[in-house]
């Protein structure tokens, strides 16, 4: 009785957990490998104003990191990154070595960073997203805005 | 009649008339288990509590003790028992339902052999026509008073042994009219509670190994006997390493047993294959394999003479928290096939 | 708790038992903790990558429900009878990790279910896991009491 009950309320829980979203194919291994997405332009004039592309190739060559994904809007831009695994102990180092860079490099522009895996995989969904074309550029910039606010979430 | 110091001989020769022995669903796969007269597939023994399922062995273990005789409980005058659990409630609770007058005993793993001692006595000098006598333990429920919840999963290093679910009881009554030859309780040496300065909870054996040690050599001197008197001399629940350690000890003063002669009950109940470390504990293992597979040797004639020593290791949660020592007791029991 | 120092007899006999004594296989044990724990580990990771991929928690905060989620699981183990084997094989592997934790309460819980919910349930719940919680927040309270005042300090 008490094992069907268990069995019951776990095979619910996967089937609600598993049903709610269908991704692409890059953002259902974003969590394991290395996916390298192309930055994503939120800006007006993207062939002016862009310096996605930029800072992508720049960070890229630093050693600690493995993938690198950018959104760039109007206000902020996001930078995630993907640490490798032993240089994990030194993620507070890394990650301020690279906002020195970034501020020393784009004065007038603000950075968030993370190097957390659910940012990067909601940037390779939304990514995918426009590739598709399946949302709007304001929609678009919407969903930007949650995934700074889940950055800033602490607990 | 006193002999020695600390032992009693019975010239009346106190007869063992019959046993019941009773065990849990662990004992049914052990290498006894053709011994038993009943089994409990299931810890609970259709109780709510294990604390009530040791009283249910127990009960259940005198009735088929004077089943097996046709006898009533009015029968039967004294009723000496003791187990592990909390002011020995198993063994009060059942006194309680089966109406014997009753003597509680407390010698931890020793009291089978404490209460088989006091019973030959009884006997003996008239103070009872039949008395029943035994002593039970129930695994989960001494794991509970003494160690760590049941399914706890804490890792028990290999010194530690296995509390023995199981009940022995055992009518002894007075032997002047039988006719047919029976197993009969001859002498009895008392033990004094050693102390050897072992602290580890978990490695009983260890620490009861020279309480039966002393009790053994008190044996031996008191009734100046030597080793080769017994066919057969087993200990109650010293284990693997209890046992060595004791071997040991006595060939140090001057008996030196083989290992055939030597045994001990912590390590016939189980099989190899069964994970009880160093071996089995508790009343019940002394008990069970006594009244059920050593008497039924006996009556088969594959020994004429026993001693059979329990030990006992008296301490409680309380006293090894606060870090004392374990103080230990054995006491002996010599039964010989007349 | 003042310990009487032991006589020479006791010292003597600690000797000869010590060569009876069945060693716990240090190396054995290490290994298998090693694997036992490392599988609760990889489990846990499964449940946190779980919990980020089909819900909306950052690794920051997929720390909770994943928790939460070892317990459970720490939990349906231990009704079924099979944490307490799992604990004899891994020793710390299976004690160390949040779900050896959950073991300690919920087998205290069930095992004192006989004596009520109040008192025994109640009361005996954290007969075992009590000192983690009480020595936990201690020791939290005094790192945070001294990088409270480091800071204050200006040492960092």
């Amino acid at each position: 009785m008490k094992k069907y009950l268990c069995a019951g309320v776990i095979t619910s829980l996967l089937i609600a957990g598993c049903s709610n979203k269908e991704d692409g194919k890059d953002s259902k291994v974003a969590l394991i490998k290395t996916t390298d997405p192309p930055p994503i332009e939120l800006v007006d004039n993207p062939e002016t104003e862009s310096f996605g592309h930029a800072i992508k190739k720049e960070l890229a060559k630093k050693k600690e990191l493995y993938d690198v994904a950018v959104i760039q809007s109007k206000e902020e831009t996001l930078v995630v990154y993907k640490v490798k695994h032993l240089q994990r102990f030194k993620m507070k180092k890394i990650e301020k070595d690279m906002e020195k860079y970034l501020e020393g490099k784009y004065p007038d522009e603000d950075f968030v960073l993370s190097s957390d895996y659910k940012i990067f995989l909601e940037t390779v969904r939304l990514k995918e997203k426009i590739q598709h074309k399946s949302i709007s550029k304001k929609k678009a910039k919407k969903e930007f805005k949650d995934i700074i606010e889940l950055q800033k979430e602490k607990t | 009649m006193l002999k020695g110091s600390r032992s009693w001989v019975f010239p009346a020769q106190p007869a063992i008339l019959s046993t019941g022995v009773v065990g849990g669903p662990f004992e049914k796969k052990g290498k006894l288990a053709a011994e038993f007269d009943r089994f409990y597939d299931d810890l609970w023994m259709g109780q709510d509590t294990y604390e009530k399922a040791n009283r249910v062995l127990i009960e259940d273990a005198v009735q088929i003790a004077l089943e097996k005789q046709s006898l009533q409980k009015d029968d039967v005058q004294f009723f000496l028992t003791g187990d592990l659990i909390n002011q020995i409630t198993p063994s009060s609770f059942a006194a309680r339902s089966n109406a014997i007058p009753y003597f509680g005993l407390f010698g931890a793993c020793s009291t089978s052999i404490e209460g088989l001692a006091l019973a030959g006595f009884l006997v003996n000098y008239q103070g009872a026509d039949k008395v029943i006598t035994g002593a039970s333990s129930h695994n989960s429920a001494t794991e509970k008073q003494f160690r760590y919840p049941t399914e706890y999963g804490g890792q028990k290093p290999p010194t530690a042994q296995w509390t023995v679910t199981g009940a022995g009881y055992a009518v002894v009554g007075n032997g002047a009219g039988l006719t047919t030859p029976g197993p009969r309780v001859t002498s009895a040496t008392i033990g004094k509670v050693i102390d050897l300065g072992l602290t580890d909870p978990f490695n009983m054996g260890g620490a009861m190994a020279p309480a039966a040690v002393d009790t053994i050599a008190g044996h031996f001197q008191d009734l100046g006997r030597d080793p080769s008197y017994y066919d057969l001399i087993v200990t109650g629940d010293l284990a693997a390493i209890g046992r060595q350690t004791a071997m040991e000890m006595l060939k140090e003063k001057g008996y030196t047993l083989s290992d055939r002669q030597y045994q001990d009950c912590g390590l016939l109940i189980y099989g190899e294959d069964q994970p009880v470390q160093s071996g089995a504990s508790g009343p019940g293992c002394s008990a069970t394999v006594l009244y059920g597979h050593l008497l039924n040797e006996m009556k088969k004639g594959t020994y004429k003479r026993i001693l059979v020593v329990a030990t006992g290791a008296l301490l409680s949660p309380l006293t090894f928290q606060q870090g004392e020592t374990i103080p230990c007791i054995a006491h002996a029991v010599s039964i010989e096939f007349l | 708790m003042g310990k009487t120092p032991k006589t020479p007899e006791q010292q003597k006999y600690e000797k000869l038992e010590k060569q009876y004594e069945t060693k716990r296989p240090l190396l054995k044990n290490v290994i298998k903790a090693f694997f036992v724990g490392g599988a609760i580990c990889l489990v846990g990771q499964a449940v946190s990558y779980f919990y980020i991929y089909f819900f909306n928690f950052t690794e920051q905060t997929a720390g909770n429900p994943t928790v939460a989620t070892m317990v459970f699981f720490a939990m349906i183990l231990t009704g079924f009878g099979i944490y307490d084997h799992l604990g004899q094989f891994g020793g710390a592997g299976s004690a160390v990790p949040v779900t050896g934790f959950g073991n300690a309460v919920i087998s205290a819980a069930i095992e004192h279910k006989t004596e009520g919910y109040v008192l025994g349930v109640g009361g005996n719940i954290f007969k075992l896991a009590g000192s983690v919680i009480v020595f936990g927040v201690f020791a939290a309270f005094v790192v945070a009491l001294i990088k409270t005042l480091l800071i204050q300090w200006g040492v960092i």
